[in-house]
């Protein structure tokens, strides 16, 4: 049984915690009113004033083709453009997140840029919601409340919305940009706990070596970033998140040999285009999702029975 | 299958830390690189690797890939650090002065079943 996790030194840390496997689609506000290009920057007014809501998407059909803000409407009302199509103020090339992205995207994406809402789109770039600070808050509060009420209810044992009874391991790891030096401690330890529970070596080597990979790539290419290591009776999960500069062709970071390492890192003795790729082979399941300028979140599954497909629980 | 102590021999390699019982351990194949990731990709268990990398990683690498020890090929010094660092993760390490290609012809003509 793992011992609950200790409050984290960092709150950053802290906080990606709590934002555990949350994702934005689960947090998002689904209700938007939005409007179509045919509408004037009056119509948008009064939708915001009869909402209290700062923000206006436009649509063409499903598709968002602009934004109009709080901003756009002052602007309007001072140059007595209150009559015109929505289409001619609008901020088009509107950034949007992706309802399947990890919440911790949406997290780094209000840190980078100045808005204070993004819309969200689902796979097929329609429109499904939209995120604002205020949804984030609101979802960390609510886990946080969960977790204090589980001290009360429980006497004292946290358990995070990630683990499970059946948890054996469970531990996050901060990792810096560039700090060779302590990469690999997170591989290290998950041989030592499976090495103790007596998995099979051909186990244990393939969750280390797809630990160790996905440690190096956020050393090497990332920001800095986190990785978390969960164990139970029936798998080793490991998932890293960083905080940028994310992937823009995830199909090639896919292929082997394809690698942006500087010379620097490839004088350390890595950079063959090898590490994702390798990660996918050695995986029973592999799940990356990147976002350019909001970090890239790589999750790799390991069976320790792989003859037995684990069930759906606590996946 | 070998013991690891004529490979050594072999190579006239020199200790950097030699754990105890070392001698006894069992080598089932020989990898040679100086990339890690080519390291990672390394399939098969108790190997001997031999590459000319000296920066701590390769022994975080070897212990990643389980692998029994570690000979740094065209060597005759190694650095404090490193050899710290083998002594702290208990990891059999050595060097020697011969190149990668002549300790591999070295150690092949040695694995070769008889």
């Amino acid at each position: 049984m793992s011992s609950a996790p200790q409050p984290a030194e960092d709150t950053s840390l802290r906080i990606l915690e709590l934002a555990g496997n949350l994702k934005i689609r689960d947090v998002m506000t689904r209700k938007v009113f939005a409007v179509t290009r045919t509408c004037t920057m009056r119509d948008v007014q009064v939708i915001m004033k009869s909402n209290a809501i700062n923000g206006v998407p436009v649509m063409d059909d499903k598709y968002l083709i602009g934004f109009i803000s709080v901003h756009d409407i002052m602007n309007a009302f001072e140059q007595g453009w209150m009559q015109d199509p929505v289409t001619k103020h609008m901020t088009t090339g509107v950034h949007t997140l992706s309802e399947e992205q990890p919440l911790s995207f949406a997290m780094s994406a209000f840190s980078k840029f100045p808005y204070r809402r993004f819309p969200v789109v689902n796979r097929h770039n329609e429109l499904t919601g939209i995120i604002t600070l205020r949804n984030i808050n609101m979802a960390l509060i609510q886990e946080l409340s969960r977790q204090l009420n589980v001290i009360e209810t429980e006497g004292g044992r946290i358990t995070p919305a990630a683990t499970s009874e059946n948890c054996i391991f469970y531990r996050i790891y901060r990792i810096a940009r560039y700090d060779f030096e302590s990469g690999g401690k997170a591989s290290a330890e998950l041989r030592e706990q499976l090495q103790a529970r007596g998995v099979a070596p051909k186990i244990i080597r393939r969750a280390a070596v797809a630990c160790y990979e996905l440690e190096i790539n956020i050393i090497a290419h990332s920001y800095g970033g986190t990785l978390t290591i969960y164990v139970d009776r029936d798998r080793v999960r490991i998932t890293a998140n960083d905080f940028g500069p994310g992937i823009p062709d995830i199909d090639q970071a896919m292929s082997e040999g394809y690698s942006t390492a500087s010379d620097w890192i490839r004088s350390q003795g890595f950079g063959a285009g090898m590490g994702l790729p390798n990660t996918k082979r050695l995986s029973d399941e592999f799940v990356i999702q990147s976002g350019v300028d909001m970090g890239t979140m790589v999750k790799s599954v390991v069976y320790l029975n792989p003859q037995e497909k684990p069930s759906d629980e606590n996946k | 299958m070998k013991k690891l102590k004529p490979l050594i021999d072999a190579l006239s390699a020199k200790p950097v830390n030699a754990p105890h019982g070392w001698d006894e351990r069992e080598i089932k194949g020989i990898f040679a690189s100086d990339l890690i990731s080519d390291i990672l990709i390394a399939d098969g268990e108790d190997i001997l690797l031999l590459t000319s990398l000296l920066s701590n990683q390769v022994l975080r690498t070897a212990e990643v890939i389980g692998a029994s020890a570690v000979v740094l090929v065209n060597r005759q010094h190694v650095p404090i650090a490193l050899s710290k660092a083998a002594a702290k993760q208990g990891i059999p390490l050595f060097h020697t002065p011969l190149p990668k290609y002549e300790s591999c012809v070295c150690l092949g003509r040695l694995m070769e079943p008889v």
